[in-house]
């Protein structure tokens, strides 16, 4: 087997932490024990170390234990809260506000929801990837029950002025949710400076394993009520359902702790390496450039290679570098980033949008590999563009 | 003489594979190579049709309509890098299938088998793709595949036969030689793939069960047209577009040049000698459009010494009939040869400008090579591909 490519792609999913795993392995075979069961050591010993992992993993956003409900992931959490905060306001309140660069598991939750019934504002964000907060204050109505914005954007690394939005909410007496999915672990995140009342986020994007989610609900001043959405036993304080995926749980927990410890460094560290990445790329390829260049997550940048064809690009590629176009894509049709387009990129540019992100256990050397491969696989694509462009002029 | 239904346009398709082959090594770049080798219900290609994937994504050659090539595309990047064999199925029934897309109308299993090419190695499976175009023989093609372990080690091209009984084989084949030969000699007398499976004997402990598809590759069509006025432009481009090799024969010089027919062998000489240097089997077909009765006349009268089973010739049945008449008077009957003679030549779809009749002679010598007659599919009672496939099954003993 020849070596594997570099893997520069860590918005996707991050490799679990060696130490991550190591916390883990107990669980699978000595402490098997259900945290559910209550009259035994084994059981003991389980729910000891889900308690564990959820003041860990509260630690790191700045929360409370008791107010950390585990699930599989975050789309998991999304849903869960979206539907289940929808359905435990009263009537009247069926309006949400949300964004055009939401993820994907927020937009399809809303217009499921719409669907239903409710009333859905999808707020446009300028080209650098912003919404306006003068346009959220404006859209807010007396039926408005949920402000759904993300923290960090998936594909540009945007942020949100989430404070802003957070008083923006509180003002009016709306509940805020916000998807930290790409932004838990990479930046300080404090729910309480933030006045967050809902965020999801899962563990396979901070080092931890996959499968297991968060999602973060407020328990006072004011506290958030959800409805659960899944039945089956009092589990996670009758919100969530479902024996609790222990090991997994525990290794959540460990890579929050490693985070909380590495956060600050490691957010210099890669932000570096993003910038040296980027400088590289835009001055090999002069046509280049950088979609959404303001206050981004320091560990990913989307940048555009005008006239290439990014599905090609990341093909040829892909022996040496594991890169992605926005966000993971479904199906064959070929559908450009719905982020890119509502930053008013034309279609065709955002066909040639690419995204790198990169992150714990990236070097100086992949770095430069990757812009040299890049640099070249982007020049031969532009001298078979050209060759065809003249094949067909003749 | 029976002719079953001819697979020579596979030879295009084999052609271009090796021409990016060529490339491919050139530049350095490695290769990998997708058989479709087994096929359950229905599908736009069958067994045998070949796709050669570059590692910067580049296709040639085509596995589906379409709908497989994105994902057999990536599978086959990843088999380069793991360098291993991997056979992928791909359920076309399955209509919520969003990885292949709804709607085909297919309604298939379809086995697609990717190996990587060793470019070092010079058995190879492209290798051996090359030695089917040579000499004009039918070659039967041997690839194994796994139905219980797609990622085994013995899968691949192993085996290429010559009806002339010359052999060329990868030095690792996975099953002894002299069984496969026993029977490719089947296949080559129904000329229709077999599939052949071979089941390890029952106290073996690992997995070693393989199946051999084993396919009937004709040589491609060669059409031999006698004249090289301006209407055959049309006949050689749209022969040239099916992949039949060309030979032009005409007495003029200027109209038989290479600079007006740059891809074609051309042969410029009297009628009665025309056909001395052109190799004329049950898989050429003669085309008369001379526009001269006598040098059509000496060329029929040559080509009926061959065993030829399709000579078309332009012009009414009046001309066919005065020229079998004079043939007789002058001691030659043309006697059985008679039935492989289709003229006025071409199918009957109201053919009227030199390219519609390059058209309708094309289809007719399609037709008259595959065994069919022509007509509205819509028509047809039962199934379009006569798939014949027969399946043995052997026991090694190990």
């Amino acid at each position: 087997m020849i070596s594997s490519p570099i893997y520069l792609d860590y918005c996707a999913t991050t490799p679990c932490d060696p130490n991550v795993v190591q916390t883990m392995l107990p669980y699978f075979t000595e402490h098997f024990g259900n945290a559910a069961s209550r009259d035994h050591n084994f059981g003991w010993l389980a729910l000891d170390a889900v308690e564990l992992a959820r003041e860990q993993i509260a630690h790191l956003i700045r929360a409370s234990s008791k107010e950390i409900v585990f699930t599989s992931g975050a789309t998991e959490s999304i849903n869960l809260a979206l539907k289940g905060l929808i359905e435990a306001n009263e009537p009247e309140r069926n309006h949400i506000i949300t964004s055009k660069v939401e993820h994907q598991a927020v937009l399809d939750t809303c217009a499921y929801l719409e669907k239903k019934g409710y009333a859905i504002t999808y707020l446009d964000v300028d080209e650098q990837g912003l919404i306006s907060l003068d346009a959220l204050e404006e859209s807010i109505q007396e039926q408005t029950g949920c402000i759904a914005l993300m923290y960090g954007n998936n594909e540009t690394g945007v942020l949100n002025p989430v404070r802003e939005i957070g008083g923006i909410a509180r003002k009016y007496g709306v509940c805020f949710f916000c998807d930290a999915t790409q932004a838990v672990g990479k930046v300080a995140i404090d729910v309480n400076r933030d006045e967050i009342d809902f965020m999801s986020f899962s563990a396979h994007k901070i080092y931890g394993p996959k499968g297991v989610g968060a999602l973060f609900m407020r328990s006072n001043q004011p506290r958030a009520k959800i409805l659960r959405q899944q039945h089956g036993g009092d589990h996670e304080r009758g919100n969530r359902s479902g024996t609790l995926n222990v090991p997994g749980i525990v290794g959540f927990g460990k890579a929050a702790e490693i985070c909380s410890k590495e956060m600050h460094r490691e957010g210099l560290f890669v932000q570096r390496l993003r910038d040296t990445l980027e400088e590289g790329l835009l001055s090999s390829i002069p046509s280049a450039y950088v979609n959404g260049a303001r206050n981004r997550l320091p560990h990913v940048t989307n940048i555009v290679f005008p006239s290439i064809d990014a599905e090609m690009l990341l093909l040829a590629v892909s022996k040496h570098v594991a890169l992605s176009r926005g966000s993971a894509c479904s199906g064959i049709t070929q559908k450009s980033s719905h982020v890119l387009r509502a930053m008013g990129l034309a279609e065709n540019f955002a066909r040639s949008a690419v995204r790198i992100s990169v992150g714990r256990f990236t070097k100086e050397d992949d770095i430069t590999y990757a812009v040299k491969i890049l640099s070249n696989a982007v020049s031969d694509l532009e001298n078979k563009n050209n060759v065809d462009r003249e094949l067909i002029h003749r | 003489m029976l002719i079953t239904s001819g697979r020579s346009g596979l030879m295009k398709e084999i052609k271009q594979i090796i021409q990016a082959y060529e490339e491919a090594c050139i530049h350095k770049q490695k290769v990998a190579l997708a058989t479709v080798v087994h096929v359950e219900g229905s599908s736009y290609r069958s067994p045998g049709a070949r796709m050669l994937i570059k590692e910067d994504g580049m296709l040639t050659g085509a596995i589906s309509g379409g709908c497989l090539e994105g994902d057999a595309l990536r599978k086959a990047l990843m088999v380069m890098m793991q360098g291993k064999p991997l056979l992928t199925t791909y359920d076309t029934s399955d209509e919520d299938d969003a990885f292949i897309g709804v709607g085909l109308g297919c309604n298939g299993i379809i086995k697609v088998l990717i190996e990587p090419i060793k470019q070092e190695d010079e058995t190879n499976p492209v290798m051996l793709l090359k030695a089917v175009l040579q000499n004009r023989q039918p070659s039967v093609l041997v690839t194994f595949f796994s139905m219980d372990n797609k990622w085994s080690e013995n899968q691949g091209t192993h085996l290429l036969l010559k009806e002339n009984g010359v052999n060329m084989q990868r030095n690792t084949t996975p099953i002894d030689f002299q069984r496969v030969l026993e029977e490719a000699k089947g296949v080559f007398e129904k000329k229709c793939p077999f599939f052949v499976q071979y089941s390890s004997s029952e106290n073996e402990l690992n997995n070693s069960s393989l199946t051999a598809f084993m396919e009937y590759i004709e040589p491609t069509t060669s059409l031999v047209v006698l004249g090289a006025g301006n209407d055959v432009f049309p006949l050689v481009q749209l022969a040239e577009v099916l992949g039949w090799s060309i030979t032009l024969v005409d007495g003029r010089p200027n109209y038989a040049s290479t600079q007006r027919f740059p891809t074609c062998q051309l042969v410029v000489s009297e009628p009665e000698k025309a056909l001395q240097n052109i190799v004329i089997d049950d898989k050429t077909a003669a085309v008369l459009m001379t526009h001269n009765y006598h040098y059509d006349k000496q060329v029929l009268k040559a080509l009926s010494a061959h065993p030829i089973t399709y000579i078309g010739m332009l012009g009414p049945k009046k001309k066919l009939d005065k020229m079998l008449e004079e043939l007789k008077e002058e001691g030659t009957d043309l006697g059985q040869k008679l039935l492989h003679i289709y003229s006025p030549i071409g199918l009957h779809i109201g053919a009227e400008t030199s390219e519609e009749i390059a058209l309708s002679i094309i289809a007719e010598i399609k037709a008259v090579f595959a065994g069919k007659t022509g007509g509205y599919l819509r028509d047809l009672l039962g199934r379009i591909h006569d798939r014949n496939t027969v399946t043995i099954d052997t026991v090694i003993n190990a």
